[in-house]
């Protein structure tokens, strides 16, 4: 945790000493205090939840919980994989281009109509093996392009985007795949495997962000990164291997994204780029690097999804909800800036 | 007391920001027909949601408004979600109208496969869907209906009517084709319709580019100006979308082509979908001619088919729009039922 928990230790050591502060009102320094914590999106799901349960039918019931939660987990892995971008203040565009290109490939291999496996007993451990060797491969790609290179992470990754995006397109000259296997389909269809799946991949993320060295590094960088090369970190290697993650992630994500659709997709989550970063940022993961948490990731993209459902349950136009979730979004980017001017101001 | 500030300023623009989104959400948020009150011959009130993948053109909000008017008609109450064009969204949508028990789902789906998982989701609720304007792929124990334009056929009877026009100027010409985004059904169907009526003619008309467009009209157009340069003899068109024609009617403006039917130089022009801008177009004589799809025959017809379902009646799983050709010859008569001419005149 000790990483993750950095920039609230510091802004309450800073409370404590300023003389302004001990005369500030208690609802300020409470509001204060909410707004500088970690859990500040957290607690925004639990108002948002108990303010909107009472008046949105079916809002709070089990079935509805678990639409929300079936809708939100590939997209959590996705965002956790870019979480750990940002925080060395990078940025990966292809991600969602790697969706779509793993979930064909993984379709072309163990679909029932049209596989190379078809009906074998091992087409399904393969493609999942390729889908996530997609990710892993567009993934060194982007490290190579960001580290080796030099090119700049938004031109890397835009660029991967656009030739992962069409090569997609080229493999299936644009049909989707169907007829996967329901050993597959169950991964994104049975709702406690989905949780797991995800569950296990944000757990892994969270330790190594808040237990391990790699976790400090990635911090580091993100601060600076000149300063963290003087200082011993193997800036290149570290970053090379965070693109290698996110490319990870998006593979792992293609699956239950794959699964959950039952179909090889080439256009496979095209849309999706903007509420991953919009997720990310919300849960606190700031967009000059060196300040982010996975739980935060969670909690971003958990409110999202339960705004996203409760508006549609109260049968509100299409065009009010994206200004509603644009204007989040908005207030998220805010939040951060903020919150870095209170940290930096001490 | 700079921070304090900073604060006291950010809780102005949080508050104005909520108060905002509360103007929003109680202004203009409402579905404007979510409170229609309606009833089936039983006497109980009938609730039908209407989920769109999306309303980026111009004919997906003129479907939407011809089946909201044809349930209104009815006195049927409407909820209404749009998916903003991602698949998994939609899943969750068509599940959020589970939850909120609607009696039936009309749906425009993302496309042919990755819509099967919602239509699975609506038979094991028991709940008949209807799907507009594009069909499901077969897949076993899955049951729908699906009201769809004859796209192959009616872009092949629309593109033989420019053909017959090109055979008229006595001349050979040099064609070329702006093509949808071929993950959609719709734009494959064109495409396959355009081939099929050029096929034996290539005597009267040669196929030198063909322009992928994405559905995106600056993609369009840059493959437009690029075909024109390479290609500056050419001298018939045809547009997979009338949303497209913008982009075209800007490049060959730019390449002095733009000239209406009769004049020197004349680009035979020709497109698909009947909207405003073709309609606008054919009244100003710039354009041959445009394969109109009946939006008002496919709304009406799918709230048909989905109360003939809940009256447990036989319902075909494929009703096809045959659509028809709007010409400077049949403008006067076929215009009342060119949706484009409605949405023009209001």
């Amino acid at each position: 945790m000790g990483r993750e928990r950095e920039p609230e230790v510091k802004a309450m050591s800073a409370a404590e000493s300023s003389p302004a502060r001990t005369e500030a009102p208690v609802a300020l320094r409470l509001l204060r205090r909410a707004f500088l914590s970690e859990h500040l999106v957290l607690g925004l799901c639990l108002v948002y939840f108990a303010a909107l349960a009472p008046f949105t039918p079916g809002f709070a019931s089990w079935s509805n919980l678990q639409t929300v939660l079936a809708y939100a987990l590939p997209i959590l892995v996705v965002s956790v994989g870019l979480t750990l971008v940002l925080i060395i203040g990078g940025i990966d565009l292809s991600v969602t281009s790697i969706i779509a290109l793993a979930s064909v490939v993984g379709g072309k291999i163990m679909s029932g109509d049209e596989g190379w496996l078809a009906g074998h007993a091992l087409a399904v451990p393969v493609a999942l093996v390729a889908m996530l060797a997609v990710g892993f491969g567009i993934g060194a790609i982007n490290g190579l392009a960001v580290t080796a290179c030099r090119i700049p992470a938004f031109i890397a990754t835009l660029t991967t985007m656009m030739f992962i995006s069409g090569l997609a397109i080229w493999f299936t000259l644009s049909r989707k795949i169907g007829g996967l296997p329901s050993g597959f389909v169950m991964l994104g269809q049975q709702l406690w495997l989905a949780a797991a799946i995800a569950g296990i991949a944000t757990g892994i993320a969270y330790l190594a962000l808040a237990r391990t060295l790699y976790g400090k590094w990635l911090y580091a960088i993100g601060h600076n990164s000149r300063a963290a090369l003087v200082s011993g970190v193997p800036v290149a290697r570290v970053t090379f291997f965070t693109y290698v993650a996110s490319g990870l992630f998006a593979g792992l994500a293609a699956i239950l994204f794959t699964a959950a659709l039952e179909t090889g997709n080439p256009e496979m989550a095209r849309d999706n780029l903007l509420d991953v970063v919009g997720a990310v940022v919300i849960g606190g993961t700031s967009l000059y690097g060196g300040k982010g948490r996975v739980s935060g990731t969670v909690f971003g993209v958990l409110f999202l999804a339960l705004v996203d459902n409760s508006l549609n349950l109260l049968g509100l136009t299409f065009y009010t909800i994206t200004m509603v979730k644009g204007g989040l979004i908005l207030a998220a980017a805010l939040t951060d800036a903020l919150r870095n001017k209170l940290l930096a101001g001490r | 007391m700079t921070m304090m500030k900073s604060i006291l300023s950010f809780r102005r623009l949080a508050l104005g920001l909520a108060a905002t989104m509360l103007v929003l959400l109680s202004s203009c948020g409402k579905s404007p027909d979510s409170g229609t009150v309606g009833g089936d011959a039983a006497g109980k009130q009938l609730n039908v949601g209407v989920n769109f993948e999306t309303l980026q053109t111009e004919y997906w909000v003129a479907g939407f408004e011809a089946i909201k008017a044809e349930l209104k008609k009815r006195n049927i109450q409407i909820v209404e979600s749009i998916a903003d064009g991602d698949a998994n969204r939609q899943l969750q949508q068509v599940r959020t109208l589970i939850t909120r028990k609607v009696d039936g789902i009309i749906l425009v789906p993302k496309d042919a496969k990755t819509c099967i998982p919602a239509i699975k989701a609506a038979n094991e609720a028991g709940i008949p869907i209807v799907l507009f304007n594009r069909p499901a792929a077969e897949s076993p124990g899955v049951k729908s209906s699906a009201v769809v334009a004859d796209n192959r056929k009616l872009t092949r009877e629309t593109v033989e009517f420019m053909i017959e026009q090109a055979r008229k100027t006595g001349k050979k010409h040099k064609a070329m084709v702006i093509v949808g985004d071929l993950g959609d059904i719709n734009a494959v169907g064109r495409k396959d319709g355009f081939y099929d009526a050029i096929k034996g003619q290539e005597s009267v008309v040669e196929v030198v580019a063909e322009v992928p467009s994405e559905w995106n009209q600056e993609k369009a157009r840059s493959g437009v100006v690029n075909a024109l340069q390479a290609n500056p003899d050419i001298s018939f068109i045809f547009s997979s979308s009338d949303f497209l024609f913008p982009s075209v009617v800007a490049a060959l403006k730019s390449a002095n082509k733009y000239q209406k039917l009769g004049e020197p130089g004349h680009v035979i022009l020709g497109g698909f979908d009947g909207d405003a801008t073709a309609y606008q177009m054919l009244l100003d004589g710039y354009l041959d001619a445009t394969g109109v799809q009946d939006v008002y025959f496919e709304a009406e017809q799918s709230v048909q088919a989905l109360l003939d379902q809940l009256a447990k009646k036989d319902v075909p799983s494929l009703i096809l729009d045959p659509g028809f050709v709007i010409h400077q010859g049949n403008l006067q008569e076929k215009q009342t039922r060119m949706w484009g001419a409605n949405v023009s005149r209001k």
